[in-house]
């Protein structure tokens, strides 16, 4: 378990298991649900774990560098880019279709 | 036990709790609302792991705009609220989701599991010989140190320091910049004569489509047999 490199009482590999979790449960949002808003909690929810992992290894491994902190950074501006966008692709398909499930986009299917 | 464990419990459960709950509710608002939960318990992680700063981001990156965003948008697609939440494929992904936290568990967990990929064919050819043994077999270097005081300063430097991360930090603004445009841009209301001309373009299709549809219901085969047969006679 490793509690001799336990910080705050804590080892690494808690951090790691709630995270694993975390992706999972996100994966399976993202794959069974039927409404594209809650894909995209889904995609939230494992950008979140990624950055939990992140600075988990950041804290434990190389708190000095400032690596894991960019990296991490990134991740946010990247997930609040793309909530964005995919946001007001949802909006605008909503507008001109009336529907936020992604079985019924097949506009460009041949 | 000591008190940042316990906090650690309590958070682990809130997050994966709330996380349960975003993935399996059919009611999409409240799914929104417990997100935020999820997010803030991820932010308490980052507190524990002596992280103030990116703590707050968390809370005013995700709860503050993303959240935001998505109960903005649940609320914008309301008649989409009555729909099945999950589909088909739910069950065959929810075993997928399942073995991926297991395999992860397993390698990462504290069970550490070791599985040796020299021996394998392919997948040995794809990783160093000295990391071949990828899954749970490297051990970490743990630095035991203290977070330095100056974390925040150094970052911050790191950030605009063209040995270190000055072109992905560039390369991040330029992407926000087109995001921005690009948002406005998808999600613009067109004008209103755009708009009417749109919609009666789609009427005057479903008009057409019901009229190709029309004959077929309204002249069964019945009553020509009938005729027919009224005509051997």
């Amino acid at each position: 378990m490793g509690l001799q490199n336990a910080i705050n009482g804590i080892p690494l590999e808690w951090y790691l298991i709630v995270a694993a979790a975390l992706f999972s449960i996100g994966l399976y949002g993202v794959l069974a649900r039927k409404n594209a808003v809650a894909m995209l909690m889904g995609v939230e929810l494992m950008l979140n774990s990624v950055n939990l992992n992140l600075l988990a290894f950041w804290r434990y491994l190389a708190p000095e560098s400032a690596a894991g902190l960019a990296f991490a950074a990134f991740v946010f501006v990247v997930a609040a880019a793309e909530t964005a966008v995919g946001l007001a692709l949802i909006i605008a398909v909503y507008r001109s279709l009336k529907s936020v499930d992604p079985e019924t986009l097949t506009q460009l299917k041949l | 036990m000591t008190l940042q464990q316990v906090i650690f419990i309590i958070l682990a459960i809130a997050v994966i709790g709330s996380a349960l709950f975003v993935v399996t509710t059919s009611n999409l608002f409240r799914g929104a609302l417990m997100l935020i939960v999820a997010f803030f318990g991820v932010a308490g992680f980052y507190v524990l792991l002596d992280n103030g700063l990116f703590a707050v981001a968390q809370v005013m990156i995700y709860i503050g705009a993303i959240s935001i965003l998505i109960i903005f948008s649940v609320m914008l697609t309301r008649g989409m609220q009555a729909m099945i939440p999950r589909n088909a494929q739910a069950g065959s992904v929810a075993i997928a989701a399942a073995l991926l936290f297991l395999i992860l568990l397993l390698a990462f967990g504290p069970f550490r599991l070791v599985v040796d990929l020299s021996g394998v064919p392919i997948l040995s050819a794809l990783f160093r010989t000295e990391s071949a043994r990828v899954l749970g077999g490297v051990p970490w270097q743990f630095a035991n140190r203290e977070v330095p005081e100056t974390y925040i300063a150094d970052f911050g430097r790191a950030l605009v320091d063209l040995n270190q991360f000055l072109l992905p930090f560039l390369l991040v603004a330029f992407l926000v910049d087109a995001v921005l445009a690009g948002a406005i841009y998808i999600a613009r209301q067109r004008k209103p004569a755009e708009v009417i001309a749109e919609r009666e373009a789609i009427a005057k299709e479903e008009a057409e489509e019901l009229a190709a549809l029309q004959p077929q219901p309204t002249a069964p085969t019945l009553p020509q047999g009938a005729i027919a047969s009224t005509a051997d006679h």
